[in-house]
């Protein structure tokens, strides 16, 4: 019998498991991340896959890979780096030995270090014996061959027992950090519900993991990390991954305005999750249609608009591009639709499953002619829910299209969320028009609310209302067909004072010291990244104040006041300044641009040295 | 759906001056049109006309019932959406060569495959009108137009033959001029559960004049065109033997044939066959999931399976 | 709505309207020409082409012609709508306000 092992205590830790694309990684990260948010820690997440569904075995291309980052207390990001590596072949160990800080844990499964296989990703000796890993603890572990020992008994062949090695490692991992396993298992017997003999070997694999921890000698140590009660309100909490946020925002939204969803989509990365989530909510009454083309898409999302429905379309950039049309046509009809851009690398393909904010200028005016649209961004995987709402709520108010700027890092990412009470939502009803609006017992579509300049939402079906709209300019109020130049320049400028008058929040400054002069300003998914920054430099003494963007057309009314009250701007952005641009444009005020444009989000550790460089300087140049 | 309202062609006028050029065959099928719908007995209210870009797209401005004039190639998109969330509506799509077979291409071909509730009337001039005469997907190989002095390269579309390709369930053609022809196929294609796809050979008589003047000409006509009905027996060739026509045929190779015959150029329904529509599927499918689940509870939702209690 | 053919025609019968007819409803009486109300689809080709200025849009029609506006809706009482003028060709007979008409020298 080996000794009871040592536990120790932790305030936070970052785990990264790595392995083939066929390896089971963004699976067993899930179930991980799963177990942690019912353990009660606070987390974040940062899934990172190729675009391949299968890129070649065992080479660095078909690296994938899935960061947790949880806590006893609040966090904002899925870490920098992580504590410990799960690494299930040479080439998941290769790609990722270079984000491990020195002293970092390693687990390697020993079987996948072949001769061959080390080869594949230019090692021509075993980075186990060759002193390669001297920085760092390694656990060398037999993961294939104890995995295939323990469901020798299972009856499934070598190679189908082999495939449950993701479960081992879950289950070596949940040991070393105290996590609960029946959820696991439950998960697993639903996964497999058809084939049972494979959840059994699954659930097998997993208790197996478990009891190599508790009983080998190379693991002395466990750790635990408290949940972090102080982190969360009271309340009923669930993890969510962004898109799966957006998703049910979106049936929320339809619910509060009474509406059916209808949703015209095109399959893209990485906004397909939207369309499987929402396809399976047929009994809320949403409509879901896979269209040929981004183009009919957003069509048909706008034809259910005029016929009564909240039409959502939903893509990334490449598809905005194809859409940029008919959000025109939205624009010039005035009624309401959300278009949901899952931003991702660029230009063209660029980089389908990373992330990026690069879509911000697309959607302010990727479009012919004065096409003013509302833009909004969530800031968090959870905020994603609320942005949804908050964008049905535009949309469905001022009758127009409206953007919805997330991203790859949000979609796939995941956070705690407290879920909340129906009845606490917004309520978003709308009164369609039912009888004539004119004197004279007629119907003008384009007659507007004096306060939102809206028009009037008349659906087919209803008597007596009967109109012709399209895409043509229009005369004010009648909506019949005018090319009187006077009318042309009154509705250019009646659309843009339409969406220039969006009630939308005003900037909340977070200036804890009330004398910072630097001001660091973000928006959409680089909140959590910036927040964790800016606490960092504010731990080490630093005064910086903070601000973050939810809506980015219009902005908020106090915006152009509260970048004047700082000597310096600072905007950090997954892009190469394109909000930096607005805001000088705008306000003519001088802000500074911090960009990357890496596909993966900004690590917190270098953003605060870039802040603390930034404070730093705008002190040293006296006053203001 | 249909009522008992009595209405009558002036009740679908709509109060904006029709604009296309004088002599413009679309004169005459929104006349026919016009004259047709009170037929249908349904209330103007629950009908809609969705057209894209180009002459004929501007239709749906002189129709009063609701419309949406859209942009290039994209109202079967549009008019897709609209009658998959709206089955109770009577929507029809008015287009041409350009809009249908050219930039919108795509999505025809789908919404034919696809049987949405559509009536799709395909205004046929082959040639582009509204940008002021270049050759068209249906223009005869060796247009000369303006932007083929030289004369045209490429192969025109058969547009009958494409939708029969595509899968429709419904494909017709029917001449601007001869309104009661024109009035019989609307009639059968409003009656049509699914997408109807109805050619009209419409004349433009500013930029392709008279492409049609045998089909029209009193002492042309006979000889030229193939008056196909259901049930009656027609032949390929003078010499050729009898077929007896029918449009339920569910195999389509009589109507293929018939798509690819010039002369005589048939005219009627070439094929009518029985299909589920798109969105009575789709809204079968909600209506399913409803009786299975329950209508759908919001809380229960957004609790999801896995959640778990932070107390205060 | 539809076209008029009004008395400028009678006795003069140009034609080159009926060429211009895309629906083929401009009829040949003994004396003039006339639109049929219900076969005519408002097309306007006519109206330019008539050397005469004969045809009107109905509401356009000049007051002292106002009532060819009947004459060209009841010469077709007993017709109906036969869908097309060519195939009658020349109808040997005039709607009475025609008729009436003083023979115009050739």
């Amino acid at each position: 019998m080996s000794t009871p092992p040592t536990v120790k205590q932790l305030d936070r830790v970052v785990i990264r498991f790595a392995g083939d694309s066929g390896d089971g990684m963004q699976l067993t990260g899930d179930r991980f991340t799963a177990e942690t948010a019912g353990f009660g820690n606070d987390l974040s997440t940062l899934p990172n896959f190729p675009a391949e569904i299968r890129a070649p075995a065992g080479t660095l291309p078909g690296v994938s890979s899935f960061q947790l980052h949880f806590a006893d207390h609040d966090i904002l990001t899925p870490g920098d780096a992580p504590d410990i590596l799960v690494a299930m072949n040479p080439a998941a160990l290769r790609a990722n030995l270079a984000d491990l800080p020195r002293g970092a844990e390693i687990i390697v499964n020993t079987d996948e270090f072949s001769r061959r296989a080390l080869a594949k990703v230019g090692w021509s000796a075993s980075p186990l014996d060759d002193g390669t890993l001297e920085a760092y603890r390694v656990h060398p572990v037999a993961l294939t061959t104890l995995t295939a020992e323990a469901l020798k008994d299972s009856g499934l062949t070598r190679k189908d027992a082999e495939r449950a090695k993701n479960m081992f490692a879950l289950g070596l991992l949940s040991w070393m950090y105290h996590r609960p396993t029946e959820g696991t298992e439950r998960f697993l017997r639903t996964k497999f519900a058809r084939r049972p003999e494979l959840a059994e070997a699954n659930v097998t694999a997993f208790r197996a993991g478990w009891n190599y921890g508790e009983t080998t000698e190379s693991f002395a140590v466990s750790y635990e990390v408290a949940p972090a009660e102080r982190a969360f309100a009271p309340g009923r909490h669930r993890n969510i991954s962004g898109n799966l946020a957006l998703s049910l925002g979106l049936v929320a939204a339809a619910e509060r305005a009474s509406l059916p969803l209808f949703l015209g989509s095109y399959p893209i990365t990485p906004a397909s999750d939207i369309l499987h989530e929402l396809s399976k909510h047929k009994n809320f009454g949403v409509r879901t249609f896979q269209a040929e083309d981004e183009i009919a898409g957003i069509g048909a999302a706008l034809g259910a608009a005029f016929g009564g429905a909240l039409g959502v379309t939903t893509t990334s950039g490449p598809g905005v591009a194809l859409k940029s049309e008919t959000i025109g046509l939205a624009v010039s009809l005035e009624l309401p639709l959300l278009v949901v851009d899952i931003q991702r690398g660029g230009p063209s393909t660029g980089l389908p499953t990373k992330t990026e904010q690069a879509d911000l200028l697309q959607a302010m005016f990727g479009r012919n002619g004065e096409a003013p649209v509302p833009v909004l961004a969530p800031a968090t995987p959870a905020d994603c829910f609320t942005a949804a709402l908050d964008a049905a709520r535009i949309a469905l108010t001022y009758r127009t299209p409206v953007f919805l700027l997330s991203d790859g890092y949000l979609a796939n990412g995941s956070e705690p969320w407290r879920i909340p009470d129906v009845a606490e939502l917004p309520d978003l009803r709308v009164e369609f028009a039912t009888a004539p609006n004119r004197p004279d017992g007629s119907f003008w579509p384009y007659q507007r609310d004096p306060e939102t300049l809206a028009r009037p939402w008349a659906v087919p079906g209803t008597p007596g209302l009967e109109h012709r709209i399209g895409g043509i300019e229009k005369q004010d109020g009648t909506g019949n067909i005018s090319y009187d130049p006077a009318n042309h320049d009154h509705m250019v400028r009646l659309r843009q004072a339409k969406v220039d008058g969006i009630a939308v929040p005003d900037l909340e400054v977070d200036d804890p010291s009330g004398d910072a002069r630097l001001l660091v300003l973000g928006w959409g998914s680089t909140y959590g990244p910036i927040a964790a920054a800016v606490s960092e430099v504010r731990a080490a003494g630093g005064r910086v104040a903070t601000a973050h963007l939810r809506h980015l057309n219009p902005f908020p009314a106090n915006l152009g006041a509260a970048l004047r009250r700082y000597d310096r701007v600072l905007v950090p952005e997954m892009n190469l300044g394109q909000l930096a641009l607005l805001l000088r444009a705008r306000f003519l005020v001088d802000v500074r641009s911090h960009t990357q444009v890496s596909g993966m989000p900004f690590k917190a550790a270098q953003l605060a040295a870039v802040i603390e460089e930034n404070a730093k300087n705008t002190e040293a140049t006296g006053a203001h | 759906m249909p009522t008992d309202i009595a209405l009558t062609p002036k009740d679908f006028k709509s109060d904006q001056e029709v604009r296309w050029c004088p002599g413009c065959g679309d004169y005459a099928i929104l006349a026919a049109v016009q004259g047709f719908m009170p037929e249908l007995g349904i209330a103007r209210e629950n009908i809609v006309f969705v057209s894209g870009i180009g002459c004929s797209s501007r239709f749906p401005y002189y129709m009063n019932t609701y419309g949406m004039h859209s942009v290039h190639g994209r109202a079967p998109a549009i008019a897709t959406g609209l009658a998959c969330a709206r089955p109770d509506l009577s929507v029809w799509v008015v287009t041409g060569d350009g809009d249908a077979l050219s930039i919108g291409g795509n999505h025809l071909i789908h919404a034919l495959r696809r049987n949405v509730n559509l009536k799709i009337l395909l205004f046929n001039n082959e040639i582009y009108g509204l940008t002021k005469g270049q050759y068209s997907p249906t223009s005869e190989r060796g247009k000369i137009t303006r932007s083929t002095p030289m004369g045209s390269l490429d192969e025109p579309f058969r547009p009958l033959s494409l939708a029969i390709g595509a899968e429709a369930s419904f494909v017709a053609r029917t001449i601007d001029s001869d309104r009661g022809h024109l009035t019989d196929v609307l009639r059968q294609a409003a009656a049509h559960q699914g997408t109807a796809l109805v050619e009209i050979y419409q004349n433009c008589n500013i930029f392709n004049d008279g492409a049609f003047d045998t089909l029209k000409n009193p002492a042309t006509r006979d000889d030229a065109l193939l008056r196909l009905e259901h049930g009656r027996p027609y032949r390929l060739a003078p010499d050729a033997e009898e077929i007896v026509h029918d449009v339920e045929d569910p195999d389509p190779t009589a109507a293929f044939t018939l798509s690819r015959l010039r002369h005589p150029t048939p005219i009627g329904v070439l094929r009518s066959v029985r299909r589920p529509a798109y969105d009575q599927l789709m809204n079968r499918q909600t209506a399913g999931a409803v009786a299975e689940r329950g209508p759908g509870d919001l809380a229960a939702l957004l609790a999801g399976t896995d959640s778990w209690t932070v107390r205060g | 709505m539809t076209y008029v053919i009004a008395q400028p025609c009678v006795d003069v019968k140009d034609k080159a309207c009926i060429e211009e007819c895309p629906v083929d409803c401009i009829y040949e009486g003994q004396r003039s020409l006339y639109i049929h109300p219900d076969e005519c689809v408002d097309c306007g080709a006519c109206e330019p082409v008539c050397p005469v200025e004969a045809i009107f849009y109905e509401d356009d029609t000049p007051e002292e012609w106002k009532d060819y506006y009947k004459a060209n809706v009841e010469f077709f009482d007993e017709l109906g709508s036969p869908g097309g003028a060519g195939q009658l060709g020349l109808i040997e007979r005039d709607h009475p306000l025609v008729a009436g008409q003083p023979v115009r020298a050739a």
